[in-house]
Formats: C-alpha cells, sequence, structure tokens
C-alpha cells in the first residue's frame, strides 16, 4: 500500500534521523533531533540555582518549557512539557542532586508531524549531553491508523496525519527484552515467544480503535523505537570519539 | 537565574587587549563575526548564526479583518519573546530590561522603517488583509542579540512566500502550492541592524560586540541603514556619552558593514532560490 510521504515505500519505515548534539554555547547541554522534516532543539541547564518555591529538599526538581515554532505557548505545548517532565521524572537520578534545577527548554524549529516523539528524544540527548545521571535511555516514535485503509503507519507526516483514524506516541526504555534476559522478576514473559515487549515509559493515543489495533501499534512502535535506540547509541558513541580524539591532538 | 559578572581578571584582561589594539576572539575592532544563514524546508524559517549567537526566525500568515481606520492596510507583527535556551537569565513570563530593548529596536528597525510594504498585504479593503507574523526564537546568546535578530528577520521576510489568491466577486479563495505558485512580499529596503560598543570613556569603539565585551562595555548604539546609505533608526539608550564625530565616524563603519551584510544575504537567498528551482524577484 502505497504511503501519502512518497519517499517511503513501506508503512513501518521510518523517516530518516540527523541529530547535532553540544550546539549551544550557553546551555550546559544541547541537542538537535530530526525525523525528516520535523525537527526539535533541546537545552539542558543543570543543576543550577532553585527558586525556593520549587526547592525539593531530596532531589532534583525538573523544569521544562516547550516552545512552539508559530505563536506564543498553548495549551498543546503545555501538554507536552507536562508529558516529558513527567515521564522524565523517574527516569533522572534526581536524588543525586538534591535542592538543584535541571532545567530543559524544548524548542521545535520545523514542523512536519510527531514533534512530540521528536521532543523527547532530543530532550534525551540533550540530557546525555549535559552529563545528567540517568537510569536508561528512552527511545519515541508515533504511528497513526489511516481512516480509509485502517493500516498501521509508522512516523507519519503532517500530511498523512490529516488522514489519520487514531494517533499513538510511544516512549519505550532501552532495558533488554524478556527473551533476552535471564527472567528478572520485573520483566512480564509472554507465552507467545514471537512477540517482544519492552517497557512502556509513556504512552498517549488520541482517536477511536480496538484494542487489536492498539496492540499492533504498540508492535510497530516497539521495533520502530529499536532503530531509534540503536541510533542513539550511535550518536552517542560518535561523539565520544570526536570528543577523545580531539582530548589525543 | 541571575547573571553572574566576569571576573577582574577576565575585565582587565579585555581591556588591556583593546589597548593594544586586539579583542580576545581575535578580530579586528570593526569586523562582524562569521554570519551564516541556514534556511529551512518551508518558506520563510531562517537560521542565523553571528559567531556563537543564533536566532531562528519563522514567518507565517493568516488573513484577518483590518482596523476600520485603516482599512487598506494589512499587519506584520514580531513576536520576540526570549526563552531560557539563550541564556538562563531569561524567564519565561518575566520580560528582561534587555528583552524589552531588543523587542522595540526590532520594531523600529524593520515596521516603523516601513520596510515592509503594509498595504500591499490588503485582499478586499475593509474587509480582509494578510497579516504576516514573525516569531523569532533566541537559541544561543553570545552577545549582540539585536543584529542577529535583525538579519534573521528580515531574511525570513524576503524568503518567505504567501499563498496566491484569487478574488472573485467578494469571495476569497487561497490556493495551494501545488494549485499556483506562492507570491513573495513586497519589500521596498533592507534594513540591517549593527551595533556598536564603547570601551575607555570612548576611545575604543569596537562592531558586533561578545557577551563579554557587552558585559564589560561602558556603552552602546545600534544603528539601522539600509544600502542606500539611509539611516533608519539609531539607538543609544543611556551608557557614555558620545562626541558628534563620533557618531559619524561610526556612520561610515555601519554603511561599510551593512553593504557586506547584505549582498551576504542576497547571496544566500539566491543560492537557496537556484536550490528550489525558483526565481526570486530583485
Amino acid at each position: 500500500m502505497a504511503r501519502l510521504d512518497k519517499s517511503r515505500t513501506s508503512s513501518h519505515q521510518l523517516r530518516p534521523f540527523f541529530t547535532s548534539q553540544n550546539l549551544l554555547n550557553r546551555a550546559d547541554g544541547s541537542a538537535q533531533f530530526d525525523f525528516g522534516g520535523t525537527s526539535v532543539l533541546c537545552s539542558v541547564v543543570g543543576p543550577a540555582e532553585v527558586k525556593i518555591r520549587d526547592e525539593k529538599l531530596d532531589k532534583a526538581t525538573l523544569e521544562v518549557l516547550a516552545r512552539p515554532l508559530v505563536g506564543v505557548p498553548g495549551v498543546k505545548d503545555k501538554t507536552i512539557e507536562q508529558n516529558i517532565r513527567e515521564t522524565l521524572e523517574p527516569l533522572v537520578l534526581s536524588g543525586l542532586h538534591p535542592r538543584t534545577l535541571l532545567q530543559i527548554v524544548v524548542q521545535t524549529m520545523q514542523d512536519d508531524g510527531c514533534v512530540q516523539s521528536t521532543a523527547f528524544n532530543a530532550t534525551m540527548l540533550a540530557l546525555i549531553d549535559a552529563g545528567v545521571p540517568l537510569n536508561s535511555i528512552l527511545g519515541s516514535v508515533t504511528c497513526m491508523i489511516d481512516r480509509k485503509t485502517n493500516q498501521v503507519l509508522l512516523d507519519p507526516t503532517r500530511e498523512e496525519l490529516a488522514q489519520a483514524k487514531s494517533t499513538h506516541v510511544f516512549v519505550f526504555d532501552n532495558k533488554a527484552p524478556p527473551a533476552q534476559s535471564k527472567g528478572d522478576e520485573d520483566d512480564v514473559v509472554m507465552e507467545d515467544g514471537d512477540r517482544v515487549e519492552g517497557h512502556v515509559l509513556f504512552c498517549e493515543s488520541t482517536g477511536v480503535f480496538t484494542e487489536a489495533e492498539y496492540f499492533e501499534c504498540y508492535q510497530v512502535c516497539y521495533k520502530g523505537v529499536q532503530t531509534v535506540h540503536g541510533f542513539l547509541r550511535t550518536a552517542v558513541q560518535k561523539k565520544f570519539e570526536k570528543e577523545h580524539q580531539q582530548l589525543q591532538d | 537565574m541571575k547573571e553572574t559578572e566576569p571576573s577582574n581578571n577576565e575585565r582587565e584582561f579585555l581591556l588591556q587587549a583593546l589597548k593594544d589594539g586586539h579583542r580576545i576572539d581575535g578580530r579586528k575592532f570593526y569586523d562582524f563575526r562569521t554570519l551564516r544563514l541556514s534556511f529551512g524546508s518551508e518558506f520563510g524559517a531562517v537560521e542565523v548564526q553571528l559567531g556563537n549567537t543564533r536566532v531562528l526566525a519563522k514567518v507565517s500568515c493568516e488573513v484577518v479583518r483590518p482596523y476600520t481606520d485603516k482599512p487598506t492596510e494589512g499587519f506584520v507583527h514580531f513576536n520576540t519573546e526570549m526563552s531560557p535556551m539563550a541564556s538562563s537569565t531569561f524567564e519565561i513570563g518575566k520580560q528582561t530590561n534587555e528583552e524589552i530593548l531588543v523587542s522595540r529596536l526590532i520594531e523600529k528597525a524593520l515596521r516603523r522603517s516601513r520596510a515592509i510594504d503594509t498595504e500591499g498585504l490588503c485582499i478586499v479593503a475593509g474587509e480582509k488583509v494578510w497579516s504576516v507574523r514573525v516569531d523569532i526564537h533566541f537559541l544561543d546568546h553570545d552577545g549582540n542579540l539585536v543584529d542577529a535578530a535583525c538579519i534573521a528577520a528580515i531574511t525570513a521576510l524576503m524568503h518567505f512566500r504567501r499563498p496566491e489568491i484569487v478574488v472573485d466577486n467578494g469571495e476569497v479563495t487561497l490556493l495551494s502550492i501545488e494549485e499556483a505558485n506562492p507570491v513573495p512580499l513586497s519589500i521596498y529596503h533592507i534594513p540591517i541592524c549593527v551595533s556598536f560598543a564603547f570601551f575607555n570613556k570612548g576611545q575604543h569603539v569596537i562592531v558586533d560586540p561578545t557577551y563579554l565585551e557587552e558585559q564589560v562595555k561602558e556603552g552602546d548604539m545600534t544603528m539601522t541603514l539600509n544600502i542606500h546609505k539611509e539611516v533608519c533608526a539609531l539607538s543609544k539608550a543611556g551608557g557614555i556619552s558620545l562626541e558628534m564625530d563620533q557618531i559619524l565616524q561610526c556612520t561610515r563603519i555601519a554603511v561599510v558593514k551593512v553593504t557586506e551584510l547584505t549582498e551576504q544575504i542576497q547571496a544566500a537567498l539566491d543560492a537557496d532560490a537556484k536550490k528550489r528551482n525558483i526565481s526570486r524577484r530583485k
């Protein structure tokens, strides 16, 4: 089945990724993440001085600001802010920096669908760049179900999203799937050996869909996220290799 | 977060270097930092890098009803809210003095100098006009936000194309990019800001100050000129007093800088137009 996005042949194909890290001079860490025509820039400052009102005695305060490309921040941006903050809170080892502030600013640079997923990935790279201690790495992709064909499309463009019956944003961590792990207690072992299972950190679905469709989206996104995780890993690795080389010169 | 002052050592080093005729980043006194312009995939999206300073401008438009006393005039709005991304001294919902100054300067330079033809934005008099909105996002602050923002805004406006319209008996239809070629805005002239900083009681004048230089400076002045050697705006908000001759000398420097920058902007726009395979109206 052909997609509206002519550059892709398969419905489960992701757009090309691009990332650039440590590109801002004033922030402690920064990263840009692109999914094809969608681009998000994220900056991280911290640990920094916190307002007494927001101070937490036993851990760092997380502050996320999302800035839209056009206009003043609205409800949509506030939702993204809250989603990112609440997903990151268990991920960041904030107990290591009590009474400090970790400020994250997410700026949309180009919008061609899936801004939230792009923002999640950009934030993750920026946090790594800032050297913030984390207990795992997240990766995110979005998928949608087409209104006419009922097909699951991974990483839709803005044009494709206009035809969506429902959209699903998934965030997974990078812990190994239970098929490969040694059966940790908290891993859910599936009866069906072929089905992969990851830890869902965040999921937001809008629109009308059935239970079966939801689980199909879940599977598709999980497979998509593995590519994202691989890419994030390579990106960070390349950055460290480059830094190491510069140190030796 | 509070701004941290530079240390005495840094300050003295910078001032001593200026006395010896050097700037700490190796530039000459009247040199701009390297300007880099990159365009987004859509029309009207430009990222400007002036050394380490980064500004993103995005132009968008919508159809609105004009004011009754000016039925044929469209609108041009500038949004220059600064986020803590540029520098953690900026806070959301709390404007700093610097922020107000920058946004007023941009308004003066681009809107009040009538660089954009607002009458050309009229669709049906008294009924429908275009409202053009320029969102300026400050991404990284390494001094001279005004010049970078001004370049970003005017380049984005020149890069922008609005959808073609068809008016039939007062019925307005917007045509998509596939149906008709989008139309560029009509721009009368290209105002460019050039900022100066003064040190040692006005003895040393530098162009395009960095963040550190801005913190140490004794006074500043921003001139807005166009390539026709017309002064569009001049802003000297406080700082040390200047001799008349100094201001005239600054104007002469600014003329040269504006010519250089305008050429650079034109070249970047031409290169982008060539890549998109469209002709650019001069």
